[in-house]
C-alpha cells in the first residue's frame, strides 16, 4: 500500500479468488441438480459436473486460505486486524449455531407435538389418514428402534469431551512455547476426533431406522449427520494446524488459526452435548428404552 | 465504465492509484467499487423484477386470461387447453420470481450491498470494510445466485411447464416432489442457499467493520443512524438466514433423498416448514426496511438543518424492532390451525412493534419541526417515505389481529400492505438514498427536473397502483390469481393504470440516469452539496472520494454531532 | 385495455354509492367497485366487521395525523417561512407521550381483538349454551336472555351441529357429511368442481369463476362444524361473507364453525396457492331452510346428485312468502 497510510487496517490487494469461488459454486450447484434430477440433456445420476464443481470449491478454499496464511506471516494481521478476525470467527460460529437451531427445532416439534398432526381425530376411518394414524400414533413411530444412549453414544460423548481437554492442553502448551506438548495434544485431539467419526459410522451402521421413509430417521440423521460433518471439518481444520505447527508456522505469539480451530472444536463439542441430551437421552427417559 | 473517467478527473491525490480495469472490477477489494457493482447489479435485477410485475399487471388489467395466453401461443407455439394450462402455470411462475427477485436481488443488494458498502465505512471513518476480499465474494455469490434463479425459470418445474410456480414462500408440498418434481425447484433452493451464504458473509463483514473500525472518538452512541440500521440488519441476517438454510436443506433432501420432514405420509408436517420459513421471513422484512430507516434519518436531518431528534431513542427503537422481530413470525400463519392461545400471543407480540416504529415516525417529524427545510429531491422521497410507510404500517396492525386476518389473509389486502411498506417504503428509501448520495458516489450531479418528475410520477403512480388493492382485499379477492370474478374488475383495472404511471416514472428514471452521465456536470467542489445540515463524515471527502480514503483516520470530536 | 374517461368516472361513482348503500343482503359475491367487505352473513363476520370498522377509524386517524403534521411542517417550516432552523433535539415529555399513547391505543385494540379471536376459534359448547339460555329464561332475565340468544341461537344449539368434512384436492373440493348416511352406512359425499376453468369451452352460465356444479349445502340457522383436510398440497377454504378462512393441510385436520341465519348463496375461493388451477376451485355454499336441506339430503342419499343440486338452485326463504332467488 501507499507509503503514507497511517492506520493499521489491512487493505487487501485485488484477488481472483472471490470470482473463482462464485464460479465454483455455480458449477457445483448446477452439477448437483444434474446429479439429482438430470439437466441440459445430462441424465440423472451424472456425477462428473458436480465433482468438478466440488473440486473447484476445494481449490478456491485452498488458494484463498493459503493467501490468508501468507498475509498473516508477512505481518498484515496487526493487532487491530486480529481483533477483527476474532469477531469474525465468533460471528461465523453464531451463524452455525442458528443453523443447528433449525435441526433441533424440527426435532423438538416432531417429538413433542407429534399428536398435533395425523391422528387424534374423528376421522380415523378415512383412508387418507388411517395409515398415518396407525403408524404415527406414537413417537418415535412404532416401527423405529431407537439407540440406547448409554452404549455407543455415551462413549462418543466421552471421546469428544476428552478431545476438548486435549485441545485446551495443546493451546496452553502453545501459548507457553512448549511445542512438544502442543504437538502431542493436537495429535491426540485429532485422533480422538477421528475416533469419534469412526464410532459414529459404526453407530449408524447399526441403526434400526433409515434416513428415508420415516420422519424419525430424517430428523435424527439430519441433526447428527450435520454434526458429524462439522466434526470432520473441525478435524481437517486441526490437521491443517498440525501441519502448520510442524512447519514452524505457529508461534506462542501468533497462532490465530489454531485458536479458531480450537473454538470451532469446542462449538462442535457443545452441539454434541445438546444432541446427546435431547436427541438420545431425553426421549429414552421419556419413552423408555427401544421398542 | 464512465465512473472510471469521472473518478480520474478528481484523482489529484497522487497516491490514489487504482488497479487496471479488469482487476479493479472483477477482483475488487475496494468497498466503494463493490458498492457500485452491487448498485449496477440491483439496477439490472430491478428491471427484471419490474418487468415481471408488468406482466402481472398486464394480465390482471382485465378479467379472463389474456396476455399470458398470448405469450404461450405466440412464443411457445401452444394452443387450445394446453396453452391455457401453460398460461396459468406461467402466471404462478411470474409472481414467484417477481417476489424473489425484488426481495433478494433488488432491495437487499441495493440497500445493504450497495449503500451499506459505500457508506458504512465512509460514515464511521474507516478506510474500507473489515474483510475486503470476503466482501467481494458476497457480491459474486449474489450474482451466482441470481444466475441460478433465472436458470431455474427456464428448466422443467412441474407437469405444467418450466419454472417454479409455488410463490416466494416456497411452501411444501407444492414445492416438494408432489407439486414440482422437476429440477427447477432444486436450482431455486440452491440459488437461495447461495444468496444466503453471500448475505451471511456480508453480515459478518458489516458487524465486524462497525464494531472494530470506527474512527477514534466515535463511540457506538455517536455512530450515524445509517450505520446503526446496518448493524441491526446484519445481526438479523446472521441469525435468521441459517434457519432458512436449514429449512431449504430439509426441503432439498425431502425432494431428492427420501427424507420425510414435510411429507405427511411419513409423519412429517408441512406446517413445520412454514414455521422455519417465517422465523427467517419476518426478520427478513425488517432487514429490508431498517437500512431505509437509517437513510431517511440522515436526509431528514440534513435538509431540515437540524440534528436528529431523539437520536438514542431512534437507535434503540431499531434495536427493539430487531429483537421483537424474532418473536412474531407466526402472524403469517394464523389460518394453519394453530392453537388459539398461541395466536393470541402472536397478536400481542406483533402489535408491540408498532410502538418503536411510531417512535421513529414521530422523531422524524420532530426533527423537521422548527427546521428551515429545503425541499430538495432526496427530501421529497424521504417525506413520501414517511407518509407511505405509515399507510403500510397501519394496515400491518390490522392484519396483526388474527380475528380480522382470518378474513384478510391471502387476499389483496395483504398484497397492498406489503407493497406499501416494500415497494413504497423500502423502494422510496432506496431512491431517497440514491439521490442523496448520487453526487457523492459518482462525482456528477443529477438532473433535478427529471428527478422531480420521477418522484411525482412514482408517488402518484404507485398510490393508484396499490391503494385500490385494499378494496380488492376487503371484498375478498384472493392473492396469486391469474383470473378473477368479474366483481373485481374495476379496481384491478385502476391498479394496472397505476402501473402504467410507474412505467413512465421508471423510464424517466433511466433517462435521468443517462442524462446525468452524458452531461457530467461537476460535483460541488467542497464535496458537500447540501450545506450545513449534512454533518456526517462522507461529506468531508471529495466527490467521488479517493480510491482509498482516510489514510489518516479522522478523529471525531468528543462533543458528538447529534 | 378500456378507455379512461366517462366510464372511469362512472366506476368511481359506482364505488362510492356501493360503499354508502351496501349491497343487497344476500348477494354474497364480489361487487364491482365496492370498497369494503362483503355483507356479513355469519355472527363471526358481523363481529369481524364491527371490529374492523373500529380499526379503520383508528388507522385512518393515525394516517391523517401523520399526513397533517407533515403538511403543517411543509407549510410552516420550509426554508422561506422559517429562515433559521432551531437546534433542539430532545424533549422528554413528548417522547414519553408518543410512546405511551400508541401503546395505550394498542392495548385498546387488543381488548377488542382477543374476544373476537376466541369467539371465532373456540367451537361453541352447545350444551352449555342451551343451559345458560334456559337458566336466563327461568330467572326471568328476559333482557339478558335476549342479548345472549342474539349471539348464540339457543334453538339451533339444541338441534346440534351439522358436521361436514371439506377436503381440498387439486383442483376441487370434496364435501363429506359424516352424519348423513345411506342404508349401506356410507356418508353423503360429493366432489364440487368450478364451472369455469378459464378455457374457451367453459359454459357461459353461472357466475364466472364462482359457480360450481354441485354446491355445498347447509341448513340455515344451524351450527355447522367443519373440518378441513387436503389430499395433495395445501388449499384454504374461505368464504368472505362468513369471514372464514381455514387452511386445508395434508396430514392435518383443522376445525372451524359457522352459523348462517339467512338462506342465500355465498361464494368463496381457494385461498392458498395450490398450483395451476388455484384460481379455479371456487366454493359455493347454498344455505337453505331446514326442510329444503332435508329434501336435498334425501336426494343425495338416493344418489341423484343432479336432482339434489337442482333442488337448491332455487332457495326458499326461511320465512314463508319472500323468495331469495339466486343466480
Ligand atoms: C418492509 C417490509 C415490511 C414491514 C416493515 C412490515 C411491517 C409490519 N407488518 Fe408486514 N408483511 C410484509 C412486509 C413488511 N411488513 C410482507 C412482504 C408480507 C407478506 C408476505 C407474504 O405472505 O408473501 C407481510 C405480511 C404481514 C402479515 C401477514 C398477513 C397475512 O398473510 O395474512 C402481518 C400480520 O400480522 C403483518 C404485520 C405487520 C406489522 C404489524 C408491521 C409493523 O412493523 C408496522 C409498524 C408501523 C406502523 C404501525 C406505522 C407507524 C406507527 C405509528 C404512526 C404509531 C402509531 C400507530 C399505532 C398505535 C397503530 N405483515
Ligand atoms: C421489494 C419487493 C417488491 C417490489 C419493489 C414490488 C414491486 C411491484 N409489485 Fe410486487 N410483490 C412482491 C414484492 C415486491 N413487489 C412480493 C414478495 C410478492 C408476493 C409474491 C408471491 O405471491 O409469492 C409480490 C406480488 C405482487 C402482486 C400480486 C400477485 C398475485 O398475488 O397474483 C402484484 C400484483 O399487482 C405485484 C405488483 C407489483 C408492481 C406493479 C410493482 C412495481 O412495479 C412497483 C413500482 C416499483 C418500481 C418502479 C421499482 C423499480 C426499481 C428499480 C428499477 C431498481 C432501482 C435500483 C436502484 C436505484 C439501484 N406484486
Ligand atoms: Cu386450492 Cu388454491
Ligand atoms: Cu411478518
Amino acid at each position: 500500500m501507499a507509503g503514507d497510510v497511517k492506520h493499521d487496517y489491512h487493505l487487501v490487494n485485488p484477488s481472483p479468488w472471490p470470482l473463482l469461488g462464485s464460479l465454483a459454486v455455480t458449477v457445483l450447484a448446477i452439477g448437483s441438480v444434474t446429479y439429482m434430477k438430470g439437466l441440459f440433456g445430462l441424465a440423472e445420476g451424472t456425477w462428473w459436473l458436480m465433482a468438478i464443481g466440488f473440486a473447484m470449491v476445494l481449490w478456491v478454499m485452498f488458494g484463498w486460505w493459503a493467501t490468508v496464511i501468507k498475509e498473516g506471516r508477512i505481518g498484515d494481521h496487526t493487532p487491530v486486524v486480529e481483533i477483527g478476525l476474532r469477531y469474525g470467527m465468533i460471528l461465523f460460529i453464531a451463524s452455525e449455531v442458528m443453523f443447528f437451531v433449525a435441526w433441533f427445532w424440527s426435532f423438538f416439534e416432531f417429538s413433542i407435538f407429534w399428536d398435533a398432526r395425523v391422528g387424534h381425530t374423528w376421522d380415523s376411518a378415512n383412508a387418507l389418514f388411517a395409515d398415518g394414524l396407525n403408524r404415527f400414533a406414537q413417537w418415535p413411530p412404532a416401527d423405529v428402534t431407537t439407540f440406547d444412549p448409554f452404549h455407543l453414544p455415551l462413549m462418543n460423548t466421552l471421546v469428544l469431551l476428552l478431545s476438548g481437554t486435549t485441545v485446551t492442553w495443546a493451546h496452553h502448551a502453545l501459548a507457553h512455547g512448549d511445542m512438544k506438548s502442543a504437538k502431542l495434544g493436537l495429535i491426540l485431539t485429532i485422533l480422538l476426533g477421528l475416533g469419534f467419526t469412526a464410532l459414529q459410522v459404526l453407530e449408524y451402521s447399526h441403526a434400526g431406522f433409515s434416513f428415508d421413509g420415516t420422519l424419525y430417521g430424517s430428523a435424527f440423521f439430519m441433526a447428527t449427520g450435520f454434526h458429524g460433518a462439522h466434526v470432520v471439518i473441525g478435524t481437517i481444520f486441526l490437521i491443517v494446524c498440525l501441519i502448520r505447527m510442524y512447519a514452524g508456522n505457529l508461534t506462542p505469539q501468533k497462532h490465530l488459526g489454531f485458536e479458531f480451530a480450537a473454538w470451532y472444536w469446542h462449538f462442535v463439542d457443545v452441539v454434541w452435548l445438546f444432541l446427546f441430551a435431547f436427541v438420545y437421552v431425553a426421549p429414552h427417559l421419556v419413552h423408555g428404552g427401544g421398542h | 465504465m464512465p465512473m472510471d473517467e469521472v473518478a480520474l478527473d478528481h484523482g489529484h491525490d497522487s497516491h490514489d492509484h487504482k488497479p487496471g480495469f479488469f482487476a479493479r472490477w472483477f477482483f475488487s477489494t475496494n468497498h466503494k467499487d463493490i458498492g457500485t457493482l452491487y448498485l449496477i447489479f440491483s439496477l439490472i435485477a430491478g428491471v427484471v423484477g419490474y418487468s415481471l410485475s408488468g406482466l402481472i399487471r398486464w394480465e390482471l388489467a382485465e378479467p379472463g386470461i389474456g396476455p399470458m395466453l398470448w405469450i404461450q401461443t405466440t412464443f411457445f407455439g401452444l394452443d387450445g387447453d394446453a396453452a391455457v394450462t401453460a398460461a396459468k402455470h406461467f402466471y404462478n411462475v411470474v409472481i414467484t420470481y417477481h417476489g424473489l427477485v425484488m426481495i433478494f436481488f433488488m432491495v437487499m443488494p441495493a440497500l445493504i450491498g450497495g449503500f451499506g458498502n459505500w457508506f458504512v465505512p465512509l460514515m464511521i471513518g474507516a478506510p474500507d470494510m473489515a474483510f475486503p476480499r470476503m466482501n467481494n465474494i458476497s457480491f459474486w455469490l449474489t450474482v451466482a445466485a441470481f444466475i441460478l434463479a433465472i436458470l431455474s425459470m427456464t428448466v422443467p418445474g412441474g407437469s405444467a411447464g418450466n419454472g417454479f410456480g409455488g410463490g416466494w414462500t416456497l411452501y411444501p408440498p407444492l414445492s416438494g416432489s408432489t407439486g414440482h418434481p422437476g429440477p427447477s425447484m432444486d436450482l431455486l433452493i440452491l440459488s437461495l442457499h447461495t444468496a444466503g451464504i453471500a448475505s451471511i458473509l456480508g453480515a459478518i463483514n458489516f458487524i465486524v467493520t462497525i464494531l472494530n473500525m470506527r474512527a477514534p472518538g466515535m463511540t457506538l452512541h455517536k455512530m450515524p443512524l445509517f450505520a446503526w440500521g446496518m448493524l441491526i440488519t446484519a445481526v438479523l441476517l446472521l441469525l435468521a438466514l441459517p434457519v432458512l438454510a436449514g429449512a431449504l436443506t430439509m426441503l432439498l433432501t425431502d425432494r431428492n433423498f427420501g427424507s420425510q420432514f414435510f411429507v405427511p405420509a411419513g409423519g412429517g408436517d408441512p406446517v413445520m416448514f412454514q414455521h422455519l420459513f417465517w422465523f427467517f421471513g419476518h426478520p427478513e422484512v425488517y432487514i429490508m426496511i431498517l437500512p431505509a430507516f437509517g437513510i431517511i434519518s440522515h436526509i431528514v436531518s440534513t435538509f431540515s438543518k437540524k440534528p436528529i431528534f431523539g437520536y438514542l431513542g431512534m437507535a434503540y427503537a431499531m434495536v427493539s424492532i430487531g429483537v421483537i422481530g424474532f418473536v412474531v413470525w407466526a402472524h403469517h400463519m394464523y389460518t394453519v390451525g394453530m392453537n388459539v392461545d398461541l395466536k393470541a400471543y402472536f397478536v400481542a407480540a406483533t402489535m408491540v412493534i408498532a410502538v418503536p416504529t411510531g417512535i421513529k415516525i414521530f422523531s422524524w417529524i420532530a426533527t423537521m419541526w422548527g427546521g428551515s427545510i429545503d425541499f430538495k429531491l432526496p427530501m421529497l422521497w424521504a417525506i413520501g417515505f414517511i407518509f407511505l410507510f405509515t399507510v403500510g404500517g397501519v394496515t400491518g396492525v390490522v392484519l396483526a389481529n388474527a380475528g380480522v386476518d382470518h378474513a384478510l389473509h391471502d387476499t389483496y389486502y395483504v398484497v397492498a400492505h406489503f407493497h406499501y411498506v416494500l415497494s413504497l417504503g423500502a423502494v422510496f428509501g432506496l431512491f431517497a438514498g440514491w439521490y442523496y448520495w448520487f453526487e457523492k458516489m459518482f462525482g456528477i450531479k443529477y438532473n433535478s427536473f427529471l428527478g422531480g418528475l420521477h418522484f411525482w410520477l412514482m408517488f402518484i403512480g404507485s398510490n393508484v397502483l396499490f391503494f385500490p388493492q385494499h378494496f380488492l382485499g376487503l371484498q375478498g379477492m384472493p392473492r396469486r390469481y391469474i383470473d378473477y370474478a368479474d366483481g373485481f374488475s374495476t379496481w384491478h383495472y385502476w391498479s394496472s393504470i397505476g402501473y402504467a404511471i410507474t412505467l413512465a416514472a421508471t423510464l424517466v428514471f433511466f433517462i435521468s440516469l443517462a442524462v446525468a452521465f452524458i452531461q457530467r456536470r461537476k460535483a460541488t467542489e467542497s464535496g458537500n452539496p447540501w450545506g450545513e445540515g449534512a454533518t456526517t463524515l462522507e461529506w468531508t471527502l471529495p466527490s467521488p472520494p479517493p480510491f482509498h480514503q482516510y489514510n489518516e483516520l479522522p478523529v471525531v470530536n468528543t462533543k458528538g454531532g447529534h | 385495455m378500456r378507455r379512461i374517461g366517462v366510464e372511469s368516472v362512472r366506476h368511481i361513482l359506482a364505488a362510492l354509492s356501493a360503499a354508502i348503500l351496501a349491497g343487497p343482503a344476500f348477494a354474497a359475491e364480489p361487487l364491482d367497485g365496492a370498497i369494503n367487505m362483503q355483507p356479513a352473513a355469519t355472527r363471526i363476520a358481523e363481529r369481524v366487521h364491527d371490529f374492523h370498522n373500529v380499526l379503520l377509524v383508528i388507522i385512518t386517524a393515525i394516517t391523517v395525523l401523520v399526513a397533517g403534521l407533515l403538511a403543517w411542517i411543509i407549510i410552516r417550516y420550509n426554508k422561506k417561512a422559517n429562515k433559521v432552523s432551531r437546534k433542539f433535539s430532545h424533549n422528554t415529555t413528548i417522547e414519553v407521550v408518543w410512546t405511551v399513547v400508541p401503546a395505550l391505543i394498542l392495548v385498546g385494540i387488543a381488548g377488542l381483538s382477543f374476544p373476537n379471536l376466541y369467539y371465532q376459534n373456540v367451537t361453541p359448547n352447545l350444551g352449555q349454551i342451551v343451559a345458560t339460555s334456559k337458566q336466563l329464561l327461568a330467572d326471568g332475565k328476559s333482557a339478558e336472555h335476549q342479548a345472549f340468544t342474539k349471539n348464540y341461537f339457543p334453538d339451533a344449539a339444541e338441534a346440534g351441529f351439522v358436521n361436514v368434512k371439506i377436503q381440498g384436492n387439486q383442483w376441487n373440493w370434496t364435501y363429506t357429511y359424516a352424519d348423513i348416511v345411506d342404508e349401506s352406512g356410507l356418508p353423503v359425499e360429493f366432489v364440487s368442481n368450478g364451472l369455469h376453468k378459464g378455457r374457451a369451452s367453459d359454459p357461459t352460465d353461472g357466475l364466472r369463476l364462482l359457480s360450481t356444479d354441485y354446491p355445498m349445502v347447509v341448513p340455515a340457522d344451524r351450527y355447522i362444524r367443519f373440518y378441513t383436510a387436503a389430499a395433495d398440497v395445501i388449499h384454504s377454504w374461505a368464504v368472505p361473507a362468513f369471514s372464514i378462512k381455514v387452511d386445508a393441510i395434508p396430514g392435518r385436520l383443522n376445525e372451524g364453525w359457522f352459523l348462517v341465519k339467512e338462506p342465500g348463496v355465498y361464494y368463496g375461493q381457494c385461498s392458498e396457492l395450490c398450483g395451476v388451477d388455484h384460481a379455479y376451485m371456487p366454493i359455493e355454499v347454498r344455505v337453505v331452510p331446514q326442510a329444503q336441506f332435508d329434501a336435498w339430503a334425501e336426494l343425495m342419499k338416493a344418489g341423484d346428485f343432479d336432482a339434489a343440486a337442482a333442488s337448491v338452485r332455487q332457495i326458499a326463504s326461511a320465512d314463508a312468502g319472500a323468495k331469495f332467488a339466486s343466480n
